[in-house]
């Protein structure tokens, strides 16, 4: 196991240099123009120009500039360690809007990432063993209602509805509505302001993994050795949750790694209808003003998670399914 | 608010605005407290004779911004041109030799002395400006020390040293000793001089008429060497700006300034963070009998500004009464609903924005190389049409010619060189112009050559560009011109690099940097063509020479300059005769030129919480009157 974790762990670092340059490939590549001119005034001087492309570090060739990333992600830089150089945008260390925003993003994914999985694991269990009836059909339009809903309206709804500042009853306006409070700050603030975020989110993921669960189970429910569990005398209970659930449960754990990893790199319209400053709201704003530290940043995040959850749902897999063996 | 698509510098307007009322500590108001972290008393805001009207003092602004700060210097004054952050340092945070009212209309684009005693005193070949300051005007927390000429000297350093990248540093290149300060030949710069440290003189090196106007600039204002000077990077400063104002960023007072090395140990002062918050309060060490109530009345205690990315609850909250104002784009169901329901009408304001919307075209570039299809183009444009692609009346008048009128002292407001019936386009007008074009070769008033075939036509992917193409391309189809239209994210880096030959677009916009016209010029001006990021967009002056170096091609030979022109009036001085001076060469540019299709005057809108008590438009930086604001107590 020792072993395999090493070899994982090396190609997380192939995939980061693997993502990160293209990254930067695509930024010189595009006919985007030069960012200097977008931070130089309105009618810049030539030297102005060319003072704006040094600071930027815009003033080398591409290839050398991913070559001083590499070196400042690995060595660090005069803002510390990893260096990531600083936002065009703003002017402050990448490092610095990472740490910042990082936190908001996590907050956001990992509670809708419990919501869904709860959810959707609920929901799918009792519509695969209740198949056909009316709790079936009632879990499946709820399901299907949380694929069609663009997160975008029911962030919007859920705001109208519950907000202060809403325009639903008053009534239901008992949560404060946008923004995000740090849960060092006020954990009553952090949960009240994103239990909406969450919930929403977690809608349009909730759906997928209660028809998954649902359809895997009844897959699994047909295989043979449920019915020797059965033919042993186990309870319907241990035979659903121990011998059925669990094998069916494999794919769910696969694909919630990867969500929740994709999740990381930004929830983009979450976190701007609901105003949470998080990574996917900043990348996106970073793509269109070429901001390419801040750009590179979240994109190194984001690979990473996506490297690292990867890497812990082989590893559930083996406590998942015996079968899976690690050589 | 409108305009936000163009970020930088500031907007204006034209209507004749009732002197501010003085503030008032009426009906049981406390005078301000405080500030909470100072425990000083508050300095109340500057009054005047004994008059007392009801406007509460105290409360708190709130502010939300949509999307960012958008600041393009990292809120530096040195390095940065949006027209917000104008709005935030001339209001409330930096002070200036001369300044403005703060208010809308002709009267806030009139300059007023600020530190200054008064406007300053001009020697007789007009190259000498000497200003006294005036006593008990100091830095706030954590410095509290007087303000003197060097400082203001200083912030005329850091414009010229060019790794702080000051955007608008070409308006003082005209001060003796500039360049050779910037080119590292000079320690000092030799036109400032600072006899003492109430006197401050700029000698320049040919009369500049405007010159009152770019000491009104943010950067122009003081900058303590003690805290700038530990930066060296373009925009560091930006989190640690030390105000001359009646404001300052909350926590200045904690930082210790005792050396660079503990001041950028602070990354910067707590009150602002780019990412999240700006919160402004009082300056303890501002005196209200240094200002006037003419420019800041200074009503409430403290102001917030919130980064938001939903622009709905944005306008939810400002209609709750949960933040006061917003600078953002109103949703179109907002801008209906406060337009027409009688009750929040009050609360939407427009003002004129001082900013000219056009269609640009490429002088050198078929078929607009000929100056017979440029004017038909002109009068054939459905410019209703373009407006209500805007969304109608509320976002400006039909501009007929360069510069705003309301810059213009309504000069021009009569005046339009391709006149139709509604704006819509005067087809047969257009067709007998097109009937002298080479281009015409059957002289049927209908372009035929194949130059008028697919002519490039650069244009913004955004909803708004796109619902401009219909008007626009069907508009000059009647003379024949057929458009090839490429839709861009992000098209001004592509028509601003000359070597795209790019022949006409319908993105670009231009707003005033301040109440003059010469703001403008920049556009027409050959020597601002740059290779990249140049905005004389119509190669207007351009000579081979210049073509060979920015690798422009198409026709090179008698492009038409205003060289000569822009340097005329820019020697004299503000007055009617430099207006009058403008308003030939817009008439020129619009009728010998015809380097454009201006389309529309735009407004500025803002729409406010009935919480706000007194709200005024700052004319100069185009957004919020800060410094006449009051909400209810």
């Amino acid at each position: 196991m020792g072993a395999y974790i090493v070899r994982r762990i090396f190609w997380v670092i192939v995939v980061l240099l693997a993502v990160t340059m293209i990254t930067f490939a695509i930024f010189y590549l595009l006919p985007t123009g030069d960012p200097a001119v977008r931070f130089a005034g309105k009618s810049p001087t030539p030297e102005v120009l060319e003072e704006v492309r040094r600071q930027f570090g815009l003033d080398k060739p591409w290839y050398e500039q991913y070559w001083i990333f590499l070196s400042n992600l690995v060595t660090g830089d005069e803002y510390g360690w990893p260096g990531l150089g600083f936002s065009f945008d703003t002017r402050i260390p990448v490092r610095d809007e990472l740490i910042e925003r990082g936190p908001r993003t996590l907050s956001l994914a990992i509670g809708a990432a419990i919501v869904w999985l709860i959810l959707g694991v609920t929901i799918g269990v009792i519509s695969a063993l209740r198949r056909g009836t009316l709790l079936d059909r009632a879990a499946m339009g709820f399901a299907l209602f949380g694929v069609s809903a663009p997160v975008f309206w029911l962030g919007l709804m859920g705001l109208w509805l519950f907000a202060e500042t809403g325009g639903g009853p008053d009534w239901l306006h008992f949560l404060p509505g946008t923004g995000y409070v740090s849960f060092s700050e006020d954990p009553s603030g952090w949960f009240t302001h994103l239990v909406l975020p969450w919930v929403v989110l977690a809608l349009l993921y909730a759906a997928f993994y209660a028809r998954m669960t649902r359809g895997n189970l009844l897959d699994t429910m047909g295989e043979d050795y449920i019915r020797t569990a059965r033919a042993k005398g186990l309870t319907e209970r241990k035979v659903v949750l121990k011998h059925g659930l669990r094998a069916s449960l494999t794919p769910v754990v696969t694909m919630f790694g990867m969500d929740i990893a994709l999740l990381v790199g930004g929830a983009v319209i979450t976190e701007t209808v609901f105003n949470l400053q998080g990574l996917g709201a900043w990348a996106v704003r970073a793509t269109f003003n070429q901001d390419l530290p801040a750009v590179v940043g979240v994109v190194v995040v984001g690979a990473f998670a996506v490297a690292v959850m990867n890497l812990i749902v082989d590893i559930v897999y083996a406590w998942l399914d015996p079968r899976v063996r690690y050589q | 608010m409108l305009g936000l698509a163009v970020a930088a510098a500031a907007c204006g307007g034209e209507e004749e605005a009732a002197p501010p009322a003085p503030p008032a500590e009426t009906e049981g108001e406390e005078p301000a407290p405080p500030p909470a972290e100072t425990g000083e008393e508050a300095p109340p805001p500057a009054t005047t004779e004994e008059e007392a009207p009801a406007i509460p003092v105290g409360g708190t602004y709130r502010v939300d911004w949509e999307e960012s700060f958008g600041f393009t210097g990292g809120f530096d004054p040195v390095g940065e041109y949006l027209g917000e952050a104008f709005g935030i340092y001339s209001n409330l945070l930096v002070r200036t030799l001369v300044g403005y009212r703060h208010v809308e209309g002709a009267a806030g684009n009139e300059l007023i002395p600020d530190l200054a005693t008064d406007l300053g005193t001009v020697s007789e070949d007009g190259l000498t400006y000497t200003f006294t300051l005036k006593d008990g005007i100091k830095f706030g927390p954590p410095l509290s020390r007087e303000i003197t000429s060097a400082d203001v000297a200083y912030a005329f350093e850091r414009i010229g040293t060019e790794s702080l990248v000051a955007q608008y540093g070409f308006y003082y290149t005209v001060i003796e000793g500039m360049a050779e300060f910037t080119a590292g030949e000079a320690d000092t710069i030799s036109g400032i001089a600072t006899p003492d440290d109430k006197t401050i003189s700029f000698t320049l090196t040919a009369p500049t008429g405007d010159f009152l106007y770019r000491l009104a600039m943010p950067a122009a204002g003081p900058a303590p060497k003690e805290v700038a000077g530990c930066f060296t990077k373009a925009g560091d400063y930006g989190r640690y700006v030390i105000s001359s104002g009646p404001y300052m960023l909350e926590g200045s007072d904690q930082l210790d300034a005792t050396s660079c090395d503990t001041i950028t140990a602070a990354k910067g002062i707590s009150g602002y963070d780019p990412n999240t918050q700006m919160i402004l309060v009082r300056n303890p060490d501002y005196d209200p009998a240094t200002d006037t109530t003419e420019a800041r009345e200074n009503f409430v205690d403290r102001f917030e500004f919130r980064i938001n990315s939903n622009p709905d609850d944005i306008y939810n909250k400002i209609k709750a009464g949960e933040i006061e104002d917003a600078v953002a784009s109103e949703p179109p169901k907002v801008l209906r609903e406060y337009s027409t329901n009688e009750e929040l009408k009050p609360n939407l304001h427009i003002n004129a924005g001082d900013r000219t919307w056009y269609i640009t075209l490429n002088l050198t570039q078929p078929p607009f190389d000929d100056i017979h299809v440029r004017k038909a183009a002109n009068l054939v444009m459905d410019k209703e049409g373009l407006r209500r692609a805007w969304g109608g009346e509320l976002f400006g008048e039909i501009a007929t010619h360069v510069v705003p009128d309301a810059m213009l002292n309504e000069l021009l407001a009569d005046y339009d060189p391709y006149p139709s019936e509604g704006y819509a386009g005067d087809v047969n007008a257009a067709m007998e112009e097109m009937k002298q074009s080479k281009y015409d070769t059957d002289k049927d008033g209908i372009c035929d050559a194949p130059e008028c075939k697919d002519v490039l036509f650069v244009t913004e992917s955004d909803r708004l560009r796109q619902d401009m193409l219909p008007p626009t391309t069907s508009s000059l189809e009647k003379i024949g011109i057929t458009l090839k239209v490429r839709s861009i994210e992000g098209a001004y880096p592509v028509i601003q690099d000359v070597s795209k030959n790019v022949p006409a677009s319908g993105r670009p916009g231009w707003g005033k940097d301040y109440a003059d016209a010469s703001t403008f010029m920049v556009l027409f001006d050959s020597r601002s063509i740059l290779p990249t990021g140049n905005v004389n967009y119509s190669l207007v002056g351009l000579t081979p020479e210049l073509a060979t170096k920015t690798k422009a091609k198409g026709t090179l030979e008698g492009i038409p300059s205003v060289d000569a022109d822009i340097d005329a009036c820019n020697a004299i001085p503000v007055g009617d005769e430099r207006l009058n001076c403008w308003v030939e060469l817009d008439k020129k540019l619009m009728e010998e030129v015809v380097p454009w299709i201006p389309y529309l005057d735009a407004s500025a809108v803002q729409i406010t919480s009935s919480n706000v008590v007194n709200w005024a438009f700052d004319q100069f930086s185009g957004t919020i009157g800060y410094a006449h604001v009051a909400v209810a107590g």
